[in-house]
């Protein structure tokens, strides 16, 4: 792999970011209002279902918030037509896909460095919570999956008619198994129902959703920008 | 000249079909015992099944051609790849419908979230729909076809680990008919099985070879409609 270029690539998308911040701000405020509208959706004052319906909207809210982030990626390239000086480089095309799946799981940490307190914040403060290692883990998993994933229909959809409309139908089939996995481990770690071995099993099949999608996504990725 | 008449592939399948369907649809309402515990209606299950193994089957043929299409870029091969990716919606929807009527005899509830069965087949019904807006937002050519094969490659990976994830995530409601230590069924109930999975499955082949034969039928209208623009 050749580092430096991806280092590039990466710096790149970063410096697009903090010079236009475009892309975190959008999401984080999204997410932010997301949770005030779940907040109310589940009841106001008393909370309806408790954390472990919280818990689960919150995995919405992560597939959601990373939608709108991801309806950005490649915008760049495509208005600014940058795709054609990037596409003279001589390096392997696998290695936009890896540059751009690096940059969206940084600009989805970032948020959730601010979502996740205001998460606990505005739910999880006033009862029992999940276990926060295993929120913490489950998380991070599912961002190297959201963005392995989301990279490669960003870039399917990115010149595509009705792009906006159809990235997210593109890649929500995609999300329901990881958040059926992750919903599942967080709330089970909510007490008094723990289980060990079962998040640990869970955990495994989010590591093996992010294994998956980054072979498919590094093996695909070439035809996705071959014009 | 003397004209010969030819027995083509789409003939013959739909004449296997033809005979199948009929003998599979007898087994069911007169041969096979009804089940002890769900009495006559349990026959949906030779249905049912039948449709869903077929509708992966389906979709493991479309999944290939999308795979060759990307190795070799020969055209035919994204006809090849879309039209069972077309008959994969069919069958999914049956899926879906023949499993909700099980569902509603076996369990009250005309959708049962526990079962594992119904909900894998409902993200893979969806990732159809989802293979489908992407097709037509994309004008027909070789760019259609890439973009195309890349999304169904990527249903190989959904699959199975949607088939993974509800297994993991869900407790077990849905009836387990094949074990790893064999068949879960008495011999008369085996044998309707496999000629219903035989007859869906020829139903399958016959509709995938007309279907093609339609489509080529129309790229070839379509160039000769061109071609009439040209020497006009």
């Amino acid at each position: 792999m050749n580092g430096r270029a991806v280092r590039a690539l990466i710096r790149k998308d970063v410096l697009v970011e903090l010079r236009g911040r475009e892309v975190v701000p959008s999401m984080a405020v999204f997410v932010g209002a997301a949770f005030v509208l779940f907040r109310f959706g589940l009841g106001g004052t008393e909370l309806a279902g408790g954390t472990r319906a919280a818990t689960g909207m919150l995995w919405v809210a992560i597939v959601f918030t990373a939608l709108v982030g991801l309806s950005r990626a490649f915008a760049h390239e495509r208005e600014g037509r940058t795709w054609d000086g990037l596409l003279a480089a001589p390096v392997d095309r696998a290695l936009f896909w890896f540059a751009r799946t690096c940059s969206t799981f940084l600009f989805l940490v970032a948020v959730q460095v601010l979502a996740l307190p205001a998460f606990w914040l505005f739910f999880l403060q006033e009862q029992a919570g999940p276990s926060y290692p295993v929120l913490v883990a489950a998380v991070l998993l599912a961002d190297v999956g959201i963005a392995c994933l989301g990279s490669l229909l960003a870039g399917l959809a990115s010149s595509v008619r009705a792009r906006e409309v159809l990235l997210p139908a593109l890649y929500l089939p995609f999300s329901i198994p990881l958040v059926l996995t992750a919903v599942r481990v967080t709330t089970d770690t909510i007490p008094p129902q723990t289980s060990g071995l079962e998040t640990l099993e869970r955990l495994g099949f989010l590591a093996l959703y992010d294994t998956v999608f980054a072979l498919l996504g590094w093996a695909l990725f070439e035809y996705v920008v071959e014009d | 000249m003397a004209h010969t008449a030819r027995l083509d592939r789409a003939t013959a399948a739909t004449l296997v079909a033809a005979l199948l369907m009929p003998a599979a649809v007898a087994l069911i309402f007169f041969y096979v015992p009804s089940d002890v515990d769900q009495g006559y209606s349990q026959r949906i299950f030779y249905l049912h099944v039948q449709i869903a193994l077929t509708t992966y089957t389906i979709f493991g043929g479309g999944a290939v051609n999308a795979a060759r299409y990307l190795w070799t870029g020969r055209e035919e091969l994204d006809l090849q790849s879309y039209v069972p990716m077309h008959l994969g919606v069919i069958f999914g929807s049956l899926t879906l419908i023949t499993g909700s009527i099980w569902a509603h005899i076996s369990w009250g509830t005309w959708w049962d979230w526990g079962s594992r069965e119904l909900n894998t087949f409902l993200i893979i019904f969806l990732f159809y729909c989802a293979y489908f807006m992407l097709r037509f937002s994309v004008e027909p050519g070789e760019r259609r076809a890439r973009y195309s094969a890349v999304y169904a490659l990527l249903g190989v990976g959904l699959i199975p680990l949607s088939v993974l994830a509800v297994r993991i995530a869900q407790d077990a409601l849905h009836p387990i008919v094949f074990r790893s230590n064999g068949v879960n069924m008495d011999g008369s109930m085996f044998l309707t099985f496999l000629v219903a999975l035989a007859a869906m499955l020829s139903l399958a082949v016959s509709m995938y070879l007309v279907e093609m034969r339609g489509k080529r039928v129309d790229e070839r209208m379509a160039q000769l409609r061109r071609l009439a623009r040209g020497a006009a």
